[in-house]
């Protein structure tokens, strides 16, 4: 049994916070001197245990900049983004899951899980009602007054961030230290990366092919560079017409469309039949010519563990080829 | 009005077309546009000239004569420079009607027209109705304080209905009721255009009446007018041809209360040709407010109405001015 | 010309009728007055023939025809009505103004006929009023603006001029003028009806003068015969002195100090 003198100090550090920490300045030691050598020794047989954990601080920052206390593995965890829920569901921790968004459908596994409504604005009330230790949020200014809330109330809240592909690997890593499996993370992490690495090696034609991803008809919105779907598309060999426009979902007019021209259009499933016969739409050559492309937007919709398989996904629709 | 200033204002006209056809978020060579618009030279120009900026100069034209005689009308027979035609519940029973439209997701482009008429005629007849119960048909104020009443109930409608509604019904149904010519059909725009030149043309064969009724309640009578029926008959084809102009392009404010006080001011005295006058120059203001939309913040569009509100600044200054 | 016969008229939801069993009539070639304390119900005559108000007893009738048979286009063309107060909502030219009187005239699309012209030219001439038919109403003052309306009036055609106070806010000399006119145009053979506060002017001028007390008739007859201080101090609740003065020739109201100067 090797010491892992590293554990080992955090460990007691712990224990004695966790004793003085969130009950005021009466409550000197929590436990009783029995229980806090009983905790002692079950947190060095646990920093013997594992093996060659890399030291982790009990203190996380989260995308709200806040801190926040993740000692123990969170047991009840209701997560308020798609992305999060499949990640923990990736993370192995799906069981521990006890409330998630009403868009959280991935994996199917998922759809068991309490729905507690929306992920913006959350409710906190019903939130409370299922008793978590731990909330992840997504960090957007709407949603602060919903974390001061839960963290008031006593319940650990995770803000993060979750828009661009580039946020995936901290954000696994923000939620492996929540569930107290780092290498984990660190494992889906890699895994996507290397699976993305790959669709963005296959060759790619000469001249790029051009697409325009149709998100909303009025007023007309689409994706800018500002986008991880932007970050998509370029992985899938292709170039996206607007991506010269930082916005995440920039306003665009027909005009400026018609005149840029895209080789393909990407939409959903309805908004497809509806384009295909409207007068306006139809002065795009991609429209009258029938290059629409269907995307399945359950697939793309959100940076999560299925990014590989997206990019590979995206790849195929629009050039053509598939990758294993 | 002097021949003199007729011809200018035709030719202010024909201006704001011409600027409308050269001007837009895709730079085109004048060239480029003239051949475009007999059908010669690049595909995608001719689509842009043609297809897309064609049909939005005809709509912004026919719209802003719609506004701008029943604005005239309804200013005279209410004697009330301030009045503008959508008073009478236009405005919020067009936006109930596409409002509850957009949150059935009936967002097809014949739809939400339909919809939104069919809100405004309903909010004119209710109106009407309510002026009656209180006992009261002809008298303007009666009719104002109705019309005020009829216009706060439709906007708590759609306070409500957009409470409970998800962001994208939101997004889309502020779209529309900030007023756009972007949906510009030919098909479209000759239906609106039928409504507006019969709404048009009634309001000038009632101008001998609303000449009278400028004068008051008891002149107008004395001097052989129904007063009763010639308001009656005022208001419904003023308010429905507001009607029918926000069915074409949603809310387009202030050019119905600005235009007949500028023509006015260059001089128009008869009621009829003040009606003529305000057609001509309002299809200007809309169709120049339309090239400002779209060219100041390419590739994104600004909405029609919101152009259309900063009018509204400079002429209620002057009005103050003119006032102390 | 025009006949109120034992008229009754009521305001909606008002216990007691506003005029109550009134009957008078206004022949042509005469100047008719109709006087009486502020609520006696003078204003609401004027509303009757107007059409605003219709008789719940009672007939109104011009030459014979009841007012309700008539379509407020053929009563505009018999009768002129000059309303006590009017503010255009916009400034119009004079000459524009006085047109408007022949809308009742007029087809919907038709533009000035010739008659149209010749009528608003006699009607300004009538009204003296040709110097200034190419200002603007708002420019006019306060007698030349009765005078303009005057004008319109008779512009309108018609053999019957009503008139609602139409000497309010004015100066003796264009009271007088305003009155001088009136009886001109009544001696050319047309009825003139006009509801006025100048009892002393309407004794010089009417042929008959009409008193009101509270929606009723007190009196109907020639100035000698309403002019009666007994009568007029009942009416109006005042203590006065109705003299005749020999310059003037008609009765002369005098109202006294109801108490002793201090």
């Amino acid at each position: 049994m090797a010491y892992d003198a590293g554990a080992v100090i955090p460990a007691v550090f712990t224990i004695l916070r966790c004793g003085l920490l969130p009950f005021g300045k009466e409550s000197v030691l929590f436990f009783s001197r029995r229980a806090t050598t009983v905790v002692f020794l079950s947190a060095l047989a646990g920093a013997c245990g594992t093996t060659a954990q890399p030291p982790v601080s009990p203190f996380v920052l989260d995308d709200f900049g806040d801190t926040i206390h993740t000692a123990r593995p969170a047991r009840r965890i209701v997560s308020l983004s798609p992305v999060t829920t499949e990640l923990f569901f990736a993370l192995g921790a799906g069981s521990r899951l006890v409330g998630r968004t009403h868009y959280d459908s991935y994996p199917a596994a998922a759809l068991a899980v309490p729905d507690l409504g929306d992920g913006m604005l959350p409710n906190v009330e019903a939130i409370l009602g299922v008793h978590p230790d731990l909330v992840v949020i997504y960090a957007s200014q709407s949603n602060r007054a919903a974390a001061v809330q839960l963290r008031r109330a006593g319940v650990n809240t995770l803000a993060i961030r979750d828009d661009h592909i580039s946020d995936f690997r901290r954000t696994v890593a923000l939620l492996a230290r929540a569930t107290g499996d780092t290498l984990a993370g660190v494992a889906i992490a890699d895994s996507v990366e290397r699976s993305l690495a790959a669709v963005s090696a296959r060759p790619r034609p000469a001249r790029p092919v051009t697409v325009f991803w149709h998100v909303w008809d009025s007023p007309i919105l689409t994706i800018g560079r500002g986008s991880y779907l932007d970050e998509l598309v370029t992985i899938a060999g292709a170039k996206n017409i607007f991506g010269d426009l930082a916005d995440p979902s920039p306003q665009v007019t027909l005009e400026e469309i018609v005149h840029r021209n895209p080789d393909f259009i990407l939409v959903g499933t309805v908004t497809g039949q509806a384009l295909r016969k409207n007068v306006l739409w139809r002065s795009i050559p991609a429209v009258r010519e029938g290059r629409l492309l269907v995307v399945d937007t359950v697939l793309v919709g959100r940076p999560g563990v299925r990014l590989g398989e997206a990019a590979r996904s995206l790849r195929a629709l629009i050039l053509k080829d598939t990758v294993r | 009005m002097r021949p003199r200033t007729w011809i200018a204002l035709l030719v202010a006209l024909l201006v704001a077309a011409l600027a409308g056809l050269a001007l837009g978020p895709v730079s085109l060579a004048p060239g480029t546009v003239w051949s475009a618009l007999f059908g010669n030279g690049d595909a995608n120009a001719i689509a842009i000239v043609q297809t897309l900026r064609l049909p939005r100069i005809a709509l912004g034209i026919v719209i802003g004569a719609g506004l701008g005689v029943s604005g005239a009308a309804l200013q005279a027979t209410l004697r009330n420079p301030l009045a503008e035609p959508y008073l009478l519940g236009v405005s919020g029973g067009a936006a109930v009607g596409a409002v509850t439209a957009v949150a059935l997701h009936f967002t097809s482009l014949a739809v939400l027209p339909i919809a939104a008429f069919a809100g405004a005629a309903l909010a004119v007849t209710l109106v009407l109705l309510v002026a009656r119960a209180a006992g009261a048909r002809g008298d303007p104020r009666v009719l104002l304080m109705a019309g005020v009443v009829v216009g706060a109930f439709a906007n708590a409608a759609v306070m409500v209905l957009l409470a409970g509604a998800p962001g994208d019904t939101v997004r889309g149904a502020l779209w529309w009721m900030m007023g756009s010519l972007s949906d510009a059909t030919w098909q479209g725009t000759r239906w609106i255009a039928v409504y507006v030149v019969i709404g048009g043309t009634l309001l000038l064969a009632l101008g001998r009446e609303i000449e009278l009724l400028a004068l008051g309640e008891d002149p107008a009578a004395a001097l052989g007018v129904d007063v009763e029926r010639a308001t009656r008959r005022v208001y419904l084809a003023a308010s429905l041809l507001a009607a029918v102009t926000v069915a074409g392009a949603g809310l387009v404010g202030f050019v119905g209360l600005v235009v007949p006080a500028i023509v006015r001011a260059l001089g128009a005295r008869s009621v009829r040709s003040v009606m003529l006058g305000a057609a001509i120059a309002g299809g200007a203001l809309v169709v120049a407010a339309d090239v400002v939309a779209r060219t100041v913040r390419a590739p994104a569009e600004l909405p029609l109405g919101a152009v259309t509100a900063l009018i509204g600044v400079p002429f209620f200054l002057s009005r103050l001015r003119r006032m102390t | 010309m025009i006949r109120f016969d034992d008229v009754v008229l009521r305001y909606a939801s008002a216990t007691r009728p506003a005029v109550n069993g009134v009957s008078l009539d206004a022949p042509r070639g005469a100047i008719t007055a109709i006087v009486g304390p502020n609520g006696s119900g003078k204003s609401t005559l004027v509303r009757a023939l107007l059409g605003r108000l219709v008789p719940e007893r009672g007939t109104i009738s011009l030459d014979g025809i009841p007012i309700q048979t008539l379509s407020r286009l053929e009563a505009a063309r018999r009768v002129a009505l000059v309303p006590q107060r009017e503010e255009p909502a916009f400034p119009l030219v004079v000459r524009d103004f006085i047109a408007l009187g022949r809308y009742a005239h007029g087809g919907v699309w038709s533009g000035e006929t010739a008659d149209d012209r010749a009528a608003i030219a006699s009607a300004a001439q009538r009204a003296g009023v040709n110097e200034y038919l190419g200002r603007r109403t708002v420019e006019l003052s306060g007698g030349e603006w009765q005078r303009v309306r005057i004008a319109r009036a008779l512009a309108q055609g018609g053999d019957a001029l009503v008139l609602d106070e139409p000497t309010a806010f004015l100066d003796v000399a264009h009271e007088m003028a305003v009155f001088e006119l009136l009886d001109a145009l009544a001696r050319e053979g047309r009825a003139v009806l006009l509801v006025s506060h100048q009892l002393n002017l309407v004794a010089r001028f009417a042929t008959r003068i009409a008193l009101l007390h509270a929606g009723a008739l007190a009196a109907f007859g020639t100035p000698d015969d309403v002019m009666r201080g007994d009568l007029l101090e009942q009416v109006y609740e005042w203590p006065l002195v109705v003299s005749r003065d020999p310059a003037v020739g008609a009765p002369v109201l005098v109202p006294l100090r109801h108490r002793a100067p201090r």
